[in-house]
């Protein structure tokens, strides 16, 4: 992280909480398994990548227009339901 | 003719807006169960302990001392996570009690014992 000088840490684990926060909220299994995939893999890959602020930057910037649609994009999904995937556990009420 | 299409529409428009008002106005209040903030959190400490536990242990990431994780386990030292994995965790935990930890505490929570305090301080959780 020390390549990242103008942008603080918790601001980018911010971005990155808020990104989880809602890729989850998807109803659909696949978007939302993706999304979580995505988050995983595109921060840990740009924390490798990034060496100038200038870029670090941009790739904020870019993640942030990412996660307006991620938003706009999960309502959307809210509004319909899905069938159950094979795959997915069945949650028990606690 | 136009005119009275054009004033019908204004109708319909005004009447979905209303009633778009009312739903909002409904939905804000039954979210969820209701319970008076003045009764006391149902939750014992040693049942949030169980439960935090049990979603460490559920984390595929939390490779390190799986078998014995303790209110004394610490994210980074003892369970080998960064800090996107930390973030990631906090995230399960929210969505087990049902709560939203600020973006201000969860930065400073470091260790299960931590985040337990946390939750039973926490009056929304369940």
């Amino acid at each position: 992280m020390s390549t990242i000088a103008a942008l603080t840490k918790p601001q980018i684990l911010n971005l990155y909480r808020q990104y989880i926060r809602t890729a989850k909220d998807f109803t659909s299994y696949n978007f939302r398994e993706y999304f979580l995939r995505k988050a995983r893999r595109d921060f840990r890959l740009y924390k490798d990548q990034i060496k100038t602020e200038e870029d670090a930057l941009a790739k904020f910037n870019m993640i942030r227009e990412e996660l307006a649609i991620l938003k706009r994009q999960s309502i959307i999904s809210e509004m319909y339901t899905f069938d159950k995937l094979v795959v997915e556990p069945i949650k028990t009420p606690k | 003719m136009f005119r009275t299409v054009l004033k019908q529409s204004a109708i319909i428009a005004k009447q979905q807006q209303k009633s778009l008002l009312f739903k909002t106005a409904t939905t804000g209040i039954n979210t969820g169960a209701l319970r008076f903030y003045s009764a006391a959190s149902t939750l014992s400490k040693d049942d949030i302990t169980k439960r935090v536990i049990d979603v460490v242990k559920s984390f595929d990431k939390a490779t390190a001392a799986k078998e014995n994780i303790t209110a004394q386990t610490t994210f980074h030292k003892d369970l080998g996570l960064d800090s996107l994995d930390t973030v990631e965790l906090l995230v399960a935990v929210e969505e087990e009690f049902d709560i939203e930890i600020p973006d201000k505490v969860a930065d400073e929570l470091k260790s299960v014992g931590e985040t337990i305090n946390y939750i039973s301080s926490n009056p929304e959780a369940n």
